[in-house]
């Protein structure tokens, strides 16, 4: 079953279309990577999604529901941007508590597997001022998986992260996937996440080229990783 | 929005610029009461320096600080909260932070060393200004996407407010003085927040006659109690409306 669909997405701004008409469907229990040059729509079309940004035209559904002005959808949704800044007087713990008010949920609800698992439950006290952007990006994996989110967007999650907790935060999506979970994630990093991915969705210059299975993609191309396929891929004009 | 506002308030209750402000406050008052010593003398000194470093302050804060907490308000945009509740909190807390700074830093010793209606009259105006420069600063902060940009804007509009404003009224009263201009004079006053402040203060402490013709018309029109209650009301319009049309536009604005 399809979680987030997008009909005709377009976005403008001023005369640049940032996206423009993008069709895609992506379903309950599969991880998609999205990917593109720099400035392509990623993370614009993400936004959408998020509801941070306002589509020029086009709609976005999440479960069957519109993404409009009512907030209530992002209830189901984890995030976890790409720069993590969080108000530097307060403690990790604070920060923790009061996005678990804000959701409105209890402190038995939440999963903190990640607080413990990426070594912040030692750190709970310090304030976020005196944090590393590694340690602060931790934070924001935590903040993103804590309400046991259905679907699960992550922009860049490696970067700055060390191997160690990169790999738990990937194995930690592999798990919401098993659970009948989406999990969205754009990277630069191909070979981190390839093995994660189910399909991979190639944005550039706003368009969606394709929308495939990684193993579709290695099989067209002959490749065995998608660094190397995904030159023949563009090479060929691939369609959806 | 109690949720917001109450992170954000002790975030802020940590806040650098905000204990300075709290102590630079402090040392001025106490100072000017120190050195003058007639109480009077000292609150007419204060009126003048609080009525332009009480708009600045608040307003370069409130842009710098909406500017450094972007990526954070993006993250609460993508909670299951309407961003209306965001923004009020965001607004109510920079505003209860600042004037907990003025109550500390102007309050205090406006009460130890003057205690009365005076005072009073003071310290609200003070904190009207703050709550119409934090709606002003914010309304600035997501209309500029640059920093700096905002910023110079905020410094022009302060410079405006304070400067330029009360010399173009003077300079065209100056002209039309052989006119009945007196129509036209409480109107234009109404339309800056701080010559709002400053008549809604004089009156009370009956300097009108230094602001010579025009304070003649201020204390006509303002020198009741009525009068500096409508004073201060257009004050309060002044916070409304920037602060309206901040949610309008956060509302709407992709982030």
């Amino acid at each position: 079953m399809d979680s987030v669909v997008f009909e005709g997405i377009g976005k403008r701004y001023r005369s640049l279309w940032a996206l423009r008409g993008v069709d895609a469907a992506f379903r309950q229990g599969e991880v998609v990577m999205v990917i593109g040059p720099n400035g392509s729509g990623k993370t614009t079309l993400i936004k959408c999604l998020l509801g941070l940004v306002r589509p020029s035209e086009g709609t976005v559904r999440v479960n069957g529901q519109l993404v409009g002005s009512d907030p209530a959808y992002r209830q189901r949704i984890g995030y976890m941007p790409q720069i993590s800044q969080f108000p530097p007087a307060l403690t990790i713990g604070q920060l923790l508590e009061m996005m678990r008010d804000i959701r409105g949920l209890d402190a038995e609800t939440v999963d903190d597997t990640l607080v413990g698992a990426l070594g912040l439950d030692r750190q709970l006290e310090k304030r976020l001022s005196t944090l590393s952007g590694g340690t602060c990006q931790k934070v924001s994996a935590v903040l993103a998986f804590r309400s046991r989110p259905s679907i699960l967007v992550m922009d860049e999650p490696t970067a700055g992260l060390d191997p160690l907790s990169a790999r738990t935060v990937l194995d930690q999506a592999a798990a919401l996937r098993s659970n009948g979970g989406t999990v969205l994630i754009t990277s630069h990093l191909l070979e981190e996440v390839e093995t994660l991915a189910d399909r991979v969705a190639y944005i550039e210059d706003g368009r969606l080229r394709f929308l495939l299975p990684v193993k579709e993609i290695l099989q067209r191309s002959g490749a065995t990783r998608l660094a190397q396929a995904l030159p023949v891929m563009l090479s060929n004009s691939a369609t959806p | 929005m109690t949720k917001v506002y109450k992170y954000t308030l002790v975030d802020l209750a940590r806040n650098r610029f905000v204990l300075a402000f709290a102590v630079l406050m402090l040392v001025l008052a106490e100072g000017l009461f120190r050195i003058e010593g007639d109480a009077m003398k000292a609150m007419l000194s204060l009126v003048q320096v609080t009525l332009a470093l009480v708009p600045l302050v608040t307003l370069v804060f409130t842009i710098v600080y909406s500017y450094d907490t972007q990526e954070f308000t993006q993250l609460l945009a993508v909670q299951p909260i309407r961003r209306s509740a965001i923004l009020a909190g965001r607004l109510a807390a920079i505003a209860t932070a600042v004037l907990m700074a003025l109550a500390f830093g102007l309050g205090l010793p406006l009460l130890v060393h003057l205690p009365g209606m005076v005072s009073l009259l003071l310290f609200a105006a003070n904190a009207l200004l703050v709550l119409v420069f934090v709606a002003l600063g914010t309304l600035l902060a997501l209309t500029q996407r640059d920093k700096a940009r905002g910023v110079g804007i905020g410094l022009v509009t302060w410079f405006l407010f304070v400067l330029v404003y009360d010399a173009l009224l003077m300079a065209l009263m100056f002209a039309l003085s052989d006119r009945p201009i007196e129509p036209w004079v409480v109107p234009l006053a109404a339309l800056n927040p701080i010559d709002l402040a400053r008549i809604a203060v004089m009156l009370r402490v009956d300097l009108a006659a230094m602001m010579g013709y025009s304070g003649a018309v201020y204390q006509r029109f303002f020198g009741s109690a009525q009068g500096i209650l409508l004073a201060l009301g257009l004050m309060v319009l002044w916070a409304a409306w920037p602060a309206l049309v901040a949610f309008r536009v956060f509302r709407r604005k992709d982030l």
